[in-house]
């Protein structure tokens, strides 16, 4: 216990350190502009980002992986707060933490293999897209000024990496556009314009809203898909964490330590938040492999506010636009238009939707819903169709059965078999079928019964162990049939 | 004799054309490591991209089929060695390791207009390796 609890914080500090500070240079803006997304001050960000940060390096399953106010959260809660105010965000935060918390005892993080690909890959791409919609009103049709501030922000964030990896491009853009800003001045619109900077850390509150039936009919849905939107991208960042550090790590506990850490956001005035694909590769690419680096991170950037907040609020939006329009074309799975080629039909069309339902319900949870029922349907006609190949030689018939033979299916199996034969030997060939359940035994059975109902002689060959055993227990023919 | 060879492999054409240069002096005591690097955000697209049902390690071993089907075919004995990381750096590392005695890679990866404007993983490798560096064009 203590020799995993020393390698998990200790290992390597002073890379860990460094790798959380790189990790809250480049959280700042992201979080400043998800609060702007969510439409709340850029503080209700900034505190979510530090408590989730600390809390899950302490309860996380995923050490080094980086988890704060995130665009999925953030996108989702904007009609809950431009509707009923913060206050019911912060409601809603807690009880998104509560369902986290619950469906993690629940050991749910096993269910995430249930969604299938293409729905993770519709997940990503509509929230690449949603992000990069929700900077439009902040690029186009303000000023000359703020398409110029763009245009640099992201030749800074572009280009400078490829020679100089130190320092997270999208601060130098802030601080050097940020710089230019004051000393020039522009027509641009600043973070103050939408929102004021605390200097200060954040406090014990509980939500001001009246705890009644009314307000749990408001809030509820919306904790029930923050909660499903930040377990999806966290599980989602903690498989790829895990693959780039070649090691694994518990997303039961990832789980119950996210709902936790969004329970403490919510008491303490922050939005709900989840993993960060993006941050955590920032992390991990500078070498952290600790908890030490997600801590680091979250304090680092607190201190970093109470110190700078002054200067924050005089960022022009328009180079947090710039930074969100990279974060949304790195969240982009660009491999999927290749995929769209090369998948099966029903897969490409199961990611299409659920990019489309995204886009029209604004719900990432919804999306994520849609495509795993519709994935479900394609799998179940895929998998209910069964196929009988008939062959006679001689009044010996034989029927070959391809497939899985249960309720959905023997439907089709039944229509494939013909019941008229009279006064033949038939043999039925199960060797390429299963069969599952007392739906499939029972329809053998009919087919048996009415079969010898006209002379015929049948016999079943070839079952394998598992469908002999059901036959065994449930059905009536005859064993002297089971060869 | 080289011994220990070390074959950096993206999958790219140009590192299977550095697959059949090691036929050429390759013996029976030596065998050959194929190096895939891993960068990270290949971490994201393989994950996103992976199935369930099969491993990643065995769908990144049949993005280097071509050149292993090339070492069966010629009775080259072989190992595969996946690693995390930047490409420049990782290559480097690991031929600096001290296990190697060469090391093998193509002019230019998988990546090459980016590698044409910046300055290529080989460049590095031939720069800040300790040990005989074979580019193969």
């Amino acid at each position: 216990m203590i020799d995993i609890l020393k390698k998990e914080w200790l290992t390597d500090p002073k890379t860990n350190i460094l790798a959380g500070i790189v990790v809250a240079l480049a959280l700042i803006p992201e979080a400043i502009a998800f609060s702007i997304i969510a439409g709340v001050d850029p503080m209700v960000g900034l505190y979510a980002s530090f408590i989730i940060a600390v809390s899950i390096s302490i309860l996380g399953g995923r050490p080094a992986m980086i988890s704060a106010a995130t665009g999925a959260i953030a996108l989702l809660v904007t009609p809950l707060v431009s509707e009923h105010g913060v206050e019911y965000l912060l409601a809603a935060t807690l009880l998104m933490g509560l369902i986290q918390l619950v469906l993690g005892i629940l050991k749910i993080g096993k269910l995430m293999k249930f969604i299938p690909k293409s729905v993770m890959l519709g997940f990503v791409n509509a929230l690449a897209v949603m992000i990069f919609t929700s900077q439009i009103e902040h690029i186009f049709g303000i000023s000359i000024s703020t398409y110029v501030y763009v245009a640099v922000t992201l030749l800074i964030v572009y280009l400078v990496p490829r020679f100089f990896k130190a320092i997270p491009a999208p601060l130098i853009a802030i601080v050097l556009l940020t710089a230019i800003y004051l000393f020039m001045g522009a027509e641009v619109r600043t973070v103050g314009d939408l929102g004021a900077i605390e200097r200060s850390l954040p406090s014990f509150i509980i939500p001001d809203v009246p705890y009644t039936l009314e307000t749990l009919r408001i809030i509820l849905p919306f904790s029930i898909s923050m909660a499903i939107v930040g377990l999806v991208e966290s599980l989602l960042t903690a498989k790829i964490v895990d693959d780039a550090t070649d090691s694994y790590s518990s997303k039961n506990r990832e789980s119950r330590g996210q709902g936790i850490s969004n329970i403490i956001a919510g008491f303490f005035g922050g939005m709900g938040g989840c993993a960060m694909i993006g941050q955590s590769i920032i992390n991990v690419r500078s070498g952290a492999t600790t908890r030490l680096s997600t801590f680091t991170a979250g304090t680092v950037l607190i201190f970093l506010i109470i110190v700078l907040g002054d200067l924050v609020v005089q960022v022009p939006m328009p180079i947090l636009a710039g930074i969100m329009v990279m974060v949304a074309i790195g969240t982009f799975d660009w491999g999927s238009f290749k995929y769209m080629v090369r998948a099966p039909r029903t897969d490409a069309v199961v990611m299409v939707v659920t990019v489309a339902i995204v886009l029209m319900t604004h719900n990432l949870a919804i999306g994520v819903i849609a495509g795993v029922i519709l994935s479900a349907l394609f799998f179940a006609t895929k998998i209910s169709n069964v196929e009988v190949d008939r062959t006679e030689t001689e009044g010996a018939v034989s029927y070959r059965f391809n497939g899985q033979v249960f309720f959905a299916s023997v439907d089709t199996m039944m229509n494939q078999i013909d019941l008229d034969e009279e006064n033949k030997a038939i043999e039925l060939d199960f060797t390429n079928a299963h069969i599952w359940d007392d739906s499939g035994v029972d329809a053998i059975d009919s087919m048996i019964t009415k079969l010898k109902r006209k002379g015929n002689r049948v016999s079943i060959r070839n079952l394998n162990k598992d469908s002999r055993k059901i036959i065994n227990e449930l059905s009536m023919i005859n064993k002297e049939e089971l060869i | 004799m080289y011994k220990a060879i070390l074959l950096a492999a993206d999958g790219s054409e140009n590192s299977y054309r550095a697959a059949q240069e090691v036929k050429k002096f390759y013996h029976e005591d030596a065998i050959v490591t194929i190096l895939n690097i891993i960068g990270y955000a290949d971490s994201k697209s393989d994950v996103l991209h992976g199935s369930n049902s099969r491993s990643l390690e065995r769908e990144r071993l049949e993005k280097l089929s071509k050149i292993t089907d090339f070492f069966n075919d010629n009775n080259i004995r072989y190992e595969t060695l996946f690693e995390h990381g930047e490409p420049k750096e990782t290559v480097v590392k690991v031929a600096n390791s001290g296990d190697y005695d060469v090391v093998l890679l193509g002019t230019r990866g998988l990546n090459g207009l980016q590698e044409m404007v910046l300055g290529s993983v080989s460049h590095k490798v031939a720069k800040r390796a300790n040990i005989p560096v074979m580019i193969v064009k």
